[in-house]
């Protein structure tokens, strides 16, 4: 389906313009120059500032900068955060998904509107909420203390609020598309005899699979860049607890300007890599 | 595999889906659910094939109770209106499908699954495509495959909703008379929906008309067709024409019109429906006796050997249908505006007794 509303879309493109949609010559150049001179100021320079930034005392300090053993932790614990939440919200956005595209229950609209509360709170509070709940004077404060539990100012705070973040990226790009696909193909496989499981591994999962390595994607780059709510749950302990955009902050906060450049520019090249690579699902998906 | 049907009840909210419906279907049939929509037909289709769980009722398969049996477990095949092919698999694939996911004891080997398959495709006349995906095939052949892919795991049943409704009236009459002819070939007891009268006259062996959640009539093609047990069946089998009039000593009284007719059962009197088909109408140019009505000739369609009429009913301005055999119209020589009497040469009545 996809690829034949794509290959009209291109098709359309080709034909010459009706002249009823053609403007001025002076008009379609003018608009044209406005974006691009929109596009240079706010995205191209900042972009290449951030790698001169980096390099501009040259190739040896910014290596220094990369190679830091607080930056270096800085990067671990980035990768393990995203390596937690991601799966977290993988599963729990295949499985909310799932329940709210295919069945018909009460209080799905709640849920609806559940799931993009972390979009439309700011990660700020969202913080705020976790020190509520586990600081020494929240909810659940006292009881960990008698169980030497750390969670805020540890990793699982910064877990926790990357994970609550970045909720709603993955059920957010499936629930559309498996509403569109509605449920005949599942029935299908359940009157040919195939379980849930099986349903869900040969029908479901193939045809959600693009939309699903989309919102993964995405959520991993929210995952990896969050800067609010793990700025409140971190404490910054250096090496310990900071993550890259937190590093890159306290760095910066020192005028330690190339190691501050330096980092940022992974966080900015992981950036590219997302943007790359949500263009090649992009495309796949339209081929499929 | 013979199936009966016990006063199932289903409802989606407050609309009442089925409603005390029974029915039994012997094996080997082709039966047909023919229903305009919302009658309740493909919930009852869904219903038998485990789709969608009765309020109350029993469905049997050979005498055994199959409601509390898994749709996996029921052997139904089941071709869905959209067919619902797996869009990311091949032809080939489809049609394994319900073989690939049997449990690994009673699994066929894969040369076994390929012969299989290749048989099936051969069998609906498609063995060309198994490499090619759903959406690179057109209507006809999707319906195939999913005949195909539902036939692959041996049903005991075949069940089929709207099985032509999405193709263009060519393929459908083709479709018709194959499936018809697969029917007649591998003998596995079918049901299938459709809205269209045509379609489930002339495939069926035996037809059932649902209205509003309940069965109106069961019955052959003829039967249905020629002695309608309701007014609804009436009015929903081939072209008719509805009058109102009152019944009395053996008349109804259409207009200045009075026409003999036989209710049947022991009503003497009523408000009375009368219900003619297009073409048990005879149009001609002087009156004879009283049982003809006066009318003006709006329109003609004189295509084929059929010729319709289009007439105004001269006291009330009612719209008649009428057919008469291309012999017939020659003779009456009809123009447009053309003043003509109608009589009915049969009428089928349905009395209220007042």
């Amino acid at each position: 389906m996809t690829a034949s509303v794509a290959g009209l879309d291109r098709s359309i493109a080709v034909r010459p313009r009706a002249r009823s949609t053609s403007e001025p010559r002076v008009v379609r150049w003018t608009l044209i120059g406005v974006a691009l001179v929109f596009l240079l100021l706010f995205l191209v320079v900042p972009l290449v500032s951030v790698f001169a930034g980096a390099l501009a005392k040259g190739f040896g300090p910014f290596l220094r900068g990369v190679r830091d053993p607080d930056t270096l932790a800085a990067v671990r614990l980035t990768l393990l955060t995203a390596a937690v939440a991601v799966p977290l919200n993988l599963g729990f956005g295949i499985a909310a998904s799932w329940a709210i595209a295919k069945f018909n229950f009460r209080g799905k609209n709640l849920l609806v509107t559940l799931i993009d509360l972390p979009f439309a709170v700011s990660p700020v509070i969202a913080g705020m909420v976790f020190v509520l709940l586990f600081g020494a004077q929240g909810w659940a404060g006292p009881w960990l203390r008698d169980h030497d539990i750390r969670i805020l100012f540890a990793v699982p705070g910064i877990v926790l609020a990357t994970t609550f973040v970045t909720f709603p990226f993955v059920a957010r790009e499936l629930i559309p598309l498996m509403e569109e696909q509605g449920t005949e193909e599942e029935e299908a496989a359940r009157v040919l005899g195939a379980s849930g499981w099986q349903i869900f591994r040969r029908v479901t999962l193939p045809n959600i699979r693009w939309g699903l390595l989309y919102g993964v994607i995405l959520c991993n780059a929210r995952a990896m860049g969050e800067f609010g709510a793990v700025s409140v749950v971190s404490g910054h302990i250096r090496g310990v607890t900071t993550t890259l955009p937190l590093q890159v902050e306290i760095l910066y906060n020192e005028y330690n300007f190339t190691a501050a450049f330096a980092a940022a520019s992974l966080l900015t090249l992981l950036a590219l890599v997302t943007l790359a690579a949500k263009r090649w699902v992009e495309r796949r998906r339209e081929d499929t | 595999m013979a199936i009966q049907v016990r006063n199932l009840v289903k409802r989606f909210g407050a609309f009442s889906a089925l409603q005390e419906v029974s029915l039994d279907i012997a094996s080997g049939e082709l039966v047909a659910l023919l229903g305009p929509s919302g009658s309740g037909k493909t919930t009852l289709l869904r219903v038998i094939a485990g789709l969608e769980t009765p309020d109350s009722g029993d469905v049997l398969f050979d005498g055994e109770d199959a409601i509390r049996r898994d749709v996996r477990e029921r052997g139904v095949g089941f071709v869905f209106q959209h067919y619902a092919l797996f869009r990311h698999m091949t032809v080939f694939e489809n049609v394994a499908f319900g073989l690939r996911v049997q449990p690994r004891k009673i699994r066929p080997p894969e040369d076994e699954i390929r012969a299989r398959v290749h048989e099936l495709l051969g069998l609906v006349q498609l063995d060309w495509l198994g490499h090619r995906y759903p959406a690179q095939l057109s209507g006809g052949q999707r319906q195939r495959i999913a005949l195909a892919r539902a036939l692959a795991v041996k049903p005991d049943l075949l069940l089929l909703d709207e099985p032509f409704g999405a193709l263009d009236a060519r393929v459908r009459k083709e479709l018709r008379r194959w499936l018809r002819r697969l029917h007649d070939d591998i003998h596995i007891t079918s049901v299938f929906v459709t809205h269209d009268q045509d379609e489930a006259l002339e495939v069926a062996d035996r037809v059932v008309v649902m209205n509003e959640g309940a069965i109106e009539q069961v019955g052959t093609p003829e039967e249905v067709y020629d002695h309608p047990a309701t007014p609804f069946v009436y009015s929903f089998l081939g072209d008719v024409n509805l009058f109102h009039g009152r019944f009395e000593a053996g008349h109804v009284q259409i207009g200045e019109s009075s026409v003999r007719a036989h209710p049947g059962g022991s009503v003497e009197e009523g408000e009375a429906m009368a219900f003619v088909r297009t073409h048990e109408f005879e149009v001609v140019r002087e009156r004879i006796g009283n049982g003809a009505l006066p009318a003006t000739v709006r329109h003609i369609r004189a295509l084929g050997p059929r010729v319709r009429i289009e007439l105004d009913r001269t006291d009330d301005g009612k719209m008649i249908e009428a057919e008469v055999s291309r012999a017939e119209y020659d003779a009456l020589d009809l123009r447009k505006g053309d003043q003509v009497f109608v009589s009915a040469r049969r009428a089928r009545v349905f009395v209220n007794s007042d």
